[in-house]
């Protein structure tokens, strides 16, 4: 059967097999296929290759000509958050769920699905030292909240460091008002957790003795969302530019016995790259962007490439609803700063960006298994020319170009007009 | 000279193996203490904007100006010239973007180091640009390095009359060889965010809605025409009493109510482009239409008016009731329609992005020459430069870059740029942080 997508009225059942053929296939984790296919089975990932086994029933794409490559994942987004990105009232705020203020008909979703991309880390703002739990999502765009949520995927906490926390409480003419006060603040933060784990310890050791006298210490959200931070139960996500200060993260993490899943922006990364390597860290940086302030002053767009050549684990990102828009370009850019491989520069934001989030065994790569998440572009993706053409995610078409309107099958209506660059360094308190 | 360091896997873009790097003594933001010698790039493939393509061509540059373009096969290389080998690479003339603020600011959120717009007069013709230009920002060699070699320094726009722009070269030893001309243009608004309410700046104060900001546009140009028409009145020889004082806000509209020099009219809207278009066709101005990202519906009455649009950023969103392409497809969709449009840098990665707006306009339909012209003749013709700057083409100044594929896409690396026909060393703040910190120079 073969058929244009473009005739089909928007319907919840999709069909079983979908194959895309003839394409230049970008696996990610095995190199480019020429003339290559991709089956997807009941949303995941069946066969990739020269050809694979699909049924005949399957509905077929000819590709002819196109590129195909996994969904794009972008590992620090405040899309869909309006004007909620940050709770800047007070520099601890670890209980704060960005999943409470996600506007799934937010426009910004639409307009990063027409730019392939498929996985975000919806992250608080920068405002605090510890900021809010992110939410995970899958940009099905047209589902409800709930469908649009990543199933399972790993708990992630935004921290931040530096200008942001310390302009944003020293106006105000409160603590932090600088760096030193910035740590200072968190180290206490985390010597508030640990105290209220030991009082939890100790009673439930009274009970465990069958005290049935004993009282339970009272529940607190935000003790209990850093003593998870303690148990190393939430990815900490770390906004911080300045080499100096991956440093005093690390050491700081390595004191209270938690690991730093990313540092995010870590513009000055190409400085230290060797010292934060051996501790795993990896980085979701931009690819040029620079001099906004003085945390950006040294930043230079040959970052990404040589703190990759210095072996930590590196994504872009896009942290505003314009670049979100146009990732692949920007991953076109380490191939020009740097010289990046294609491959190196699509795990940028495939793979590596999957990895930061902690879904890297489910997207980010075109292998059997995984999440049925694909994009086919018009060309090479890393080129500027590079349009997406249809977007399927877990399988489903979500987003197709040549469809009349919007382009999106899933989507009929009105949406959301958050206005804004969508970025955490936005002017303001709120931002 | 850098060297390459291959082992590391880094392509440095540096590392041209010419004797131009070496010959070039650099100085404050790049130019070259040498004197101009004459240089032969030689055998690469020449996008002329003016004549097309030529592959494998050679451009003679000798005193500052373009001397010789054409095939290898016809063209003479001077016995005295110093070749550039251009084999395998890309040769253009130097880009010039539309609209940028370099000079006026360095680090966006350092208010000591911006001087981006005098917003205590929503009217302030009398602010030039060039008063403030500072030659020696870190940020014109970062730019210029992707080969950017024309700009026009504009102030924001935050005022519906926000001062004087300025034509300037990336490439100088002190400002005056860097600005080649200024006042060029007057920069003007008519936008919502002019709008003096209180969440501006300050508390609100007239003008808060558009009707505030059409009237007081309208006032200062009836008032430049009295002054005028009272200062002639004075020159004659029976005038009796004092002439009018010298008042520099209104002496500056002058050239610009004559129609001298264009004005530069920003507009989002349609309705705001059509009332900005009525109050300059009141007072004759000669305009080049900026933005008119959310005019798409008028986009055949933008035709009509026969004047150029800097268009976008393309990069502004488009509305929750357009499609995601809606601002892309702008370019393609005005320059179908006979209007000569002009691109600039609008990203947040500064002008040296700007070859790739290009580009991205061509993958929403504008063809590759219109996208070319938009950021190298078209730019020129609207300011007046387009005898000087823009093509490949004898007499012309010789801005001129050789990079190693396609200007107009993400992953070409710039090799070499000429600005004044004299090779400008490719470094920057950011080369020489990167070439500090390069894995293997670094001590372990």
């Amino acid at each position: 059967m073969s058929l244009s997508l473009d005739a089909q009225a928007p319907s919840k059942s999709n069909p079983a097999d979908v194959v895309i053929q003839n394409a230049t296939v970008m696996t990610v984790t095995h190199g480019t296929i020429p003339n290559g296919s991709v089956w997807i089975h009941n949303g995941k990932i069946a066969g990739v290759g020269a050809s694979v086994n699909a049924p005949a029933g399957a509905l077929t794409i000819d590709a002819a000509g196109k590129y195909v490559t996994p969904g794009i994942i972008d590992p620090h987004s405040h899309s869909a958050l309006g004007n909620d990105v940050n709770e800047a009232t007070s520099p601890v705020t670890p209980s704060m769920m960005m999943i409470d203020a996600f506007d799934n008909l937010d426009k910004a979703l639409y307009q990063a699905l027409a730019g392939g991309v498929t996985t975000e880390l919806l992250l608080h703002g920068s405002a605090n030292m510890i900021g809010g739990q992110a939410v995970v999502i899958k940009n099905k765009f047209g589902l409800s909240r709930d469908e649009m949520l990543f199933p399972n995927a790993p708990r992630s906490i935004k921290f931040a460091s530096g200008e942001n926390p310390k302009r944003v409480y020293g106006r105000r003419n409160e603590v932090p008002s600088t760096r030193m006060g910035n740590f200072e603040v968190m180290r206490q933060a985390f010597e508030d957790a640990k105290a209220y784990m030991a009082s939890w310890d100790a009673y439930n050791a009274k009970v465990a003795k069958g005290d049935k006298d004993a009282t339970p210490p009272k529940k607190d959200l935000k003790l209990e969302a850093l003593s998870d931070v303690l148990r190393g139960k939430l990815y900490v996500q770390i906004h911080c530019y300045r080499a100096d200060e991956f440093l005093t993260e690390e050491a700081i993490a390595k004191e209270y016995g938690y690991k730093i899943r990313g540092f995010h922006h870590a513009l000055e990364m190409y400085k230290v790259g060797d010292k934060i390597a051996p501790t795993g860290t990896g980085i979701a940086t931009f690819a040029d962007w620079w001099g906004f302030k003085d945390e950006a002053w040294d930043a230079i767009p040959w970052n990404a490439v040589m703190s990759m050549r210095e072996g930590v684990r590196v994504a872009l990102k896009s942290d505003s609803n314009d670049y979100i828009r146009r990732l692949n370009q920007e991953a076109g850019k380490m191939v020009h700063y740097g010289g990046a491989t294609e491959d190196e520069a699509l795990r940028m934001i495939t793979l590596n960006a999957a990895w930061i989030i902690g879904v890297d065994d489910r997207v980010g790569s075109l292998d059997v298994g995984k999440d049925g998440d694909v994009v086919i572009w018009n060309t090479d993706p890393l080129s500027t020319y590079a349009r997406v053409e249809k977007v399927f995610i877990d399988g489903d078409l979500f987003f197709d170009s040549s469809a009349p309107g919007f382009g999106t099958p899933r989507f009929h209506g009105v949406m959301h007009d958050a206005e804004g660059f969508g970025g955490e360094d936005e002017e303001g308190d709120a931002e | 000279m850098k060297t390459a360091i291959l082992a590391s896997g880094l392509i440095l873009a540096a590392a041209q193996a010419s004797v131009f790097a070496q010959a070039a003594l650099p100085v404050p933001n790049g130019a070259s203490l040498a004197p101009a010698k004459t240089i032969a790039i030689v055998g690469g493939k020449l996008l002329t904007v003016t004549h097309g393509v030529i592959e494998n061509g050679v451009v003679i540059m000798s005193g500052g100006k373009i001397t010789a373009v054409g095939p290898a096969s016809s063209t003479e290389v001077p016995a005295d010239a110093e070749v550039f080998d251009a084999k395998g690479m890309t040769v253009y003339p130097g880009l010039f973007d539309a609209e940028t603020h370099l000079g006026l600011t360095e680090v966006a959120s350092d208010q000591n180091s911006n001087d981006l717009a005098e917003t205590s007069d929503e009217i302030s013709p009398q602010m030039h640009v060039a008063d403030a230009f500072h030659a020696e920002t870190v940020r014109i060699p970062v730019e210029r390095l992707n080969g950017i070699t024309n700009a026009i320094v504009a102030p924001a726009s935050q005022d519906s009359v926000v001062g004087q722009d300025a034509a300037i070269q990336l490439s100088g030893r002190d400002r005056d060889e860097m600005l080649l001309q200024r006042d060029i243009a007057l920069a003007m608004n008519f936008e919502g965010s002019v709008r003096r309410r209180a969440n501006f700046e300050g508390p609100s104060k007239f003008p808060t809605t558009r009707m505030g900001l059409a009237s007081q546009i309208r006032q200062a140009f009836l008032d430049a025409e009295a002054y005028e028409a009272e200062r002639a009145a004075a020159a004659k020889p029976d005038h009796k009493g004092a002439p009018p004082k010298h008042d520099l806000k209104l002496e500056a509209l002058l050239p610009y109510l004559h129609g001298e020099k264009p004005v530069v009219l920003g507009a989002y809207e349609s309705y705001e482009v059509e009332v900005a278009m009525g109050i300059a066709k009141e007072f004759h101005l000669k305009v080049i239409l900026n933005h008119v990202t959310h005019a798409q519906d008028i986009l055949d009455e933008i035709a009509s008016y026969h004047v150029p649009v800097i268009v976008g950023s393309i990069y502004d969103f488009p509305r929750s009731n357009e499609r995601y392409d809606a601002v892309f497809s702008l370019p393609s969709e005005l320059q179908k329609r006979g209007v000569k449009i002009a691109l600039a840098g609008g990203d947040m990665g500064g002008s040296r992005n700007l070859p790739y707006a290009a580009g991205y306009a061509v993958a929403y339909g504008l063809p590759y020459d219109e996208a070319l012209k938009a950021i190298t003749l078209n730019p020129a013709e609207m300011f007046g430069l387009g005898d000087k700057l823009g093509s490949l083409d004898i007499g012309k100044t010789a801005n001129v870059v050789v990079a190693n594929g396609d200007p107009l896409d993400v992953r070409t690396s710039v090799k070499q740029v000429f600005v004044d026909g004299k090779a400008v060393p490719m470094v920057s703040r950011q080369t020489e942080l990167r070439d500090q910190y390069m894995p293997l120079t670094k001590s372990k």
